[in-house]
């Protein structure tokens, strides 16, 4: 049946005409295809009504039916991966349905919910309920939760995109997946931006053999992208430094601007991008703002309702505001630092002129010079929509053993049943027996080792289902129900009272009384460490610290890497019409000079003789994650031939190896050395994956259970069931390593951490590369910023500023 | 490895226990009977092999200094309930019928008084001196008469490598006034953020103990 011709659908149009709209074609389709019974999912830019096209679908599904036939309950579960984006959809829908005189209840189920609220509902669900992935997964773990989807039509999964790399997607798919066993005939749609691998993405949400489709707009969403040239071209670039000198560029673009959202690459440097705002132009104060994940969440909503409301002119944040709710007034969006990947670039241009039609600005600053190459790769790369995927994870047996242990704690399970559930999700299709009775052991009775785990009491069987039967348990399971696992961060408060926010705890064990840091736009003395809270005072002083939040450094991209690739290679050509790439030119020409400028179908080696020892640079171009690895695995390799012991850097052009013994690579041996075979044996050798694998665990142990995280902040009330990461790593390798966690976390090593695939691709690129070696005795512009960065870890700030300009003026005279 | 404290002679064995040669006495510290049993309790599977080789590496000590009595400075059990591993340990006790055994307790010993009794187990509180020596759970701050002796801390200590290796060891930690005993179980943790004036750190790594 054509959904024009329906009566619901003719209502639809009428509401949509009265405020001077009309559908888009792909909120047609996805109206049509959801009323022929199929499930898919919507690729739209953000602006476009995507919420929309699922919820109305659903609507004129209701008012398509008999007034007679209706029946209260759930009709459409709505999955966000974000808190905040929730109320304000739930606004939008509610305005909607009674605009269109619809007695239906919109509802938002998430950790903030009130209890009061949580009970309304048990007694009468919504007929559409707003929630995140956890707070589903403790739907599933109530008593007779089945009759809250009795009525359930359709589930809806926002953002898809931002769930499906993570372990929060697995948690989705395992969810989705009992909604269907408990719904025969179930709609699943999933709304998402656009990613490289949006097939697989349709595949991963809605597996199996059941009538799905793609729906995808034909309107383009326009981005400006605008680098911002520095006057003068350094010769010898080098990270951070170039980005703060130009800070006075951004003024003009401020002021002529509406509402600016800066975007910093870590935590870190927007405190440090605040300050020096600030301080060049002092009449930003109280019309600038600070937004990141450690600061302090009332605040942080604060920001964002003065965003809405356009209060602000400037904010600068991390990717803390790279998701969430539009902000009209924003209108100008500036990056600072490569942002490593053309989907986080392109979604954060996407946070200025929202509504369709309008074109998004977005301004680029480099913090070193050769930063402008990647300025041309992502314009290039925006016009050829070449957006990286997001690799679905797969045998997350961590999120398996809390589901099953979620299931057992609410009504308990029937294994056979989902046992055929779990296998017919993406996540789970390779699950083995073998896999899922150690899976059913670890959660029944302990372990493999018979005997070993006495006393052992987790889930056991009761009237043919598996449950949770120790209060206890129960509900220390439900209050750690969810896949994101933080660092552990303490409170930041001032000795007078007052919460500004939270510092990674290893941070706050460097700092001595005294001591100087920024927090929140803050400088802050430390006072003291108690009862986990860093207690503070304002500062006197000037300078500051900039805490460090580990994880803050993104590897480059694949797609990224590869088109920075081609950049290169129109500049060693010298035709390039790009003005970054004109702007650089003399870099080049000196790069050029010096050494060699490599093509795409090269590989260039510097092999550099200092006073300091043997230096060999290799520029893959492959990001810093490939490169830490590989930079190991050639050290490893060349060890091989002789005894030798290097000190390695690296950054997401290329590595460096340095040793005081000359590096014994030549035209002869080098294919050998940067080959593929005997990979993942070789890998092993060369880097600690032992250790590697074990930070990793924490994440699994807390996932399974083993490790309670409580409450942030709080005071842990298990102590006495309260282990390390560590411990358990150590006891599973001693006494059971037959675990599929510790498996799980040396897979996670290699293909997430390691990505071996990726690795695997550039060994094989390089196998066809002509390599180019040169033997030189001063750096180059390529090799000068991994040098500079390899320092940074040893020596202060101070010092490394004049040791680079001494560096830099010897280089020059040569 | 051999030390001299205060004129006593003092053996740090790579088993995470010391032997004091005079008196014959084997001392070791935060056992945590028990620990891996209550966690199974509360779901989270922990193997009994770990109490097995505790008792194990417990048993060839014994072989090795035919000791008179075994010290415990302090948390031997990890919890007041009873359960399969302290049993376990409890016939394990039997069969050394002969080996007094004195706890100075600690802050997780809190089993009921007739329990230490029936595995024959002497009870100390606040701490146990035998000079020069004074026994306690947690240092309580320099002595003039005593040298103390205590755990509590679980002591380990970082030792870093080139290449940003680093790797986190066990240790006896020794200075004037006390020695602090490294963790007897293998289920702890190892703490390297305490603070020690003046001391040596003793490490215990593959079968030895080196001074670092």
């Amino acid at each position: 049946m054509q959904i024009e011709r329906t009566k619901g659908y003719k209502e639809i149009i009428a509401w949509m005409k009265k405020s001077g709209n009309k559908p888009f074609d792909f909120q047609k389709e996805t109206w049509q295809r959801y009323n022929e019974g199929y499930s898919g999912i919507v690729n739209a830019p953000t602006g476009y009504g995507k919420t929309f096209s699922v919820f109305l679908a659903i609507i004129i599904q209701h008012l398509n039916e008999e007034k007679k036939s209706r029946k209260k309950g759930l009709k459409l579960l709505w999955i966000t991966p974000l808190r905040s984006l929730a109320k304000d959809i739930a606004r939008a829908m509610q305005t909607a349905l009674s605009d269109l005189d619809i007695d239906w209840k919109v509802g938002v189920r998430n950790g903030d919910t009130p209890v009061a609220e949580r009970q309304r509902q048990q007694k009468q669900m919504p007929e559409i309920l707003l929630t995140t992935p956890e707070t589903l997964h403790l739907l599933l773990g109530q008593k007779n939760h089945g009759i809250y989807f009795d009525q359930l039509l359709c589930v809806a999964v926002d953002e898809w995109h931002e769930l499906i790399g993570s372990k929060r997607g697995v948690m989705t798919e395992l969810a989705v997946s009992r909604l269907k066993g408990l719904r025969q005939g179930l709609s699943v749609w999933g709304i998402s931006a656009t990613i490289g691998n949006i097939e697989e993405a349709l595949e991963v949400l809605i597996p199996g053999d059941i009538k799905k489709t793609l729906v995808f707009t034909k309107e383009k969403k326009k981005t400006n992208i605008i680098s911002i040239l520095p006057d003068e071209i350094e010769l010898l670039p080098w990270a951070g430094h170039l980005g703060l000198k130009m800070a006075h560029t951004l003024i003009p673009i401020i002021e002529k601007s509406n509402t600016t959202l800066i975007f910093t690459n870590t935590r870190g440097q927007s405190e440090v991008w605040y300050q020096v705002l600030l301080n060049i132009h002092p009449d930003l104060a109280g019309l600038i703002a600070l937004h990141h994940g450690s600061i302090d969440f009332e605040l942080r909503n604060w920001i964002e309702d003065a965003l809405h409301d356009g209060i602000l002119k400037v904010v600068i944040c991390t990717s803390s505001l790279d998701l969430g709710v539009d902000f009209k007034p924003v209108d100008t969006v500036i990056q600072i630092g490569s942002p490593k990947g053309v989907a986080r670039f392109l979604q954060r241009a996407g946070r200025s002129g929202h509504s369709p039609y309008e074109t998004s600005n977005i301004y680029f600053l480099p913090t070193n010079s050769l930063e402008l190459v990647e300025a041309a790769a992502l314009k290039e790369a925006e016009k050829r929509l070449l957006i990286e995927n997001r690799v679905p994870m797969l045998m997350a047996f961590d999120v398996l053993i809390q589901y099953l242990v979620t299931l057992a704690v609410g009504d308990g399970f029937d294994d056979k049943i989902i046992f055929e559930e779990v296998k017919k999700t993406f996540a789970f299709s390779e699950i083995n027996e073998e896999e899922w009775k150690w899976v059913m052991r670890f959660i029944t009775v302990g372990g493999e080792t018979l005997g070993a785990y006495e006393e052992f009491n987790k889930v056991s069987l009761v009237d043919g289902l598996w449950k949770v039967t120790s209060r206890k348990i129960a509900m220390n399971h439900r209050m750690n129900i969810g896949a994101i696992v933080g660092a552990i961060m303490i409170k930041v408060k001032f000795m007078s009272g007052g919460y500004i926010g939270m510092v990674e705890e290893y941070f706050a064990s460097r700092l001595n009384p005294g001591d100087s840091f920024t927090l929140g736009g803050h400088i802050l003395e430390f006072v003291m460490i108690k009862e986990m809270t860093v207690l503070v005072r304002k500062s006197k002083s000037k300078k500051a610290i900039s805490p460090s939040w580990n994880g803050g450094r993104m590897p480059l991209s694949a797609n990224l890497s590869a088109v920075l690739r081609e950049k290169f290679t129109e500049a060693a050509y010298g035709n390039s019409t790009d003005v970054e790439l004109i702007k650089l030119k003399p870099l080049f020409e000196k790069q050029q000079k010096l050494s060699h400028l490599p093509k795409e179908n090269e590989l260039l080696i510097e092999k550099i003789n200092t006073k300091e020892g043997h230096h060999l640079f290799v520029y893959p171009f492959e990001g810093r994650l490939v490169h830490e690895v590989l930079a190991s695995l050639v050290a490893y390799r060349l060890s091989c031939i002789s005894p030798i012991s290097f000190s390695i850097a690296m950054n997401d052009y290329g590595f460096e190896l340095l040793s005081d013994q000359p590096i014994d690579i030549t035209d002869e041996n080098v294919k050998t050395i940067l080959s593929g075979e005997h990979l993942i044996a070789d890998i092993q050798k060369s880097i600690n994956a032992g250790e590697m694998a074990k930070r990793k665990f924490r994440d699994i142990a807390i996932i399974a259970g083993l490790i309670f995280q409580g409450f942030k902040g709080q005071k842990q009330s298990n102590r006495n069931i309260q282990a390390s990461a560590g411990i358990f790593f150590n006891v599973f390798e001693q006494f059971d390593n037959n675990s599929l966690l510790l498996r799980q976390a040396y897979d996670e090593v290699f293909y997430q951490q390691l990505e071996e695939p990726r690795l695997a691709a550039a060994l094989e690129r390089i196998k066809h590369s002509n390599i180019v070696i040169k033997e030189l005795e001063v750096f180059t512009p390529f090799s000068f910023p991994i040098k500079v960065d390899s320092l940074r870890d040893n020596i202060t700030s101070e010092k490394l500023e004049t040791r680079i300009q001494k560096m830099k003026s010897d280089m020059l005279k040569v | 490895m051999k030390i001299t404290i205060r004129g006593e002679e003092i053996i740090l064995s790579e088993k995470r226990a010391l032997y004091w040669e005079r008196e014959k006495a084997l001392v070791i510290a935060d056992v945590h009977l028990g620990k891996a049993a209550h966690f199974r309790q509360f779901g989270i599977p922990v193997p009994s092999s770990l109490l097995a080789a505790d008792l194990e590496r417990l048993t060839s000590l014994i072989a090795e200094f035919q000791p008179k009595q075994l010290i415990v400075v302090g948390d031997m059990f990890h919890h007041q309930n009873h359960n399969t591993d302290i049993e376990t340990f409890a016939n394990w006790r039997h069969s050394f019928n002969g080996l007094k055994i004195v706890l100075v307790q600690g802050n997780h010993d809190r089993l009921k008084p007739l329990q230490y009794m029936h595995m024959d187990i002497e009870l100390y509180k606040p701490n146990l001196s035998l000079h020069p020596f004074q026994f306690v759970h947690e240092y309580t701050g320099p002595n003039e008469n005593y040298f103390s002796i205590s755990g509590h801390i679980h002591p380990g200590v970082l030792l870093r490598g080139k290449a940003k290796q680093a790797i986190k060891l066990p240790c006896f930690a020794v200075n004037e006034n006390q020695l602090v005993l490294p963790a007897f179980s293998l289920f702890t943790g190892l703490d390297v953020g305490y603070c020690i004036e003046e001391c040596d750190f003793y490490a215990i790594g593959e079968g030895t103990v080196f001074k670092v």
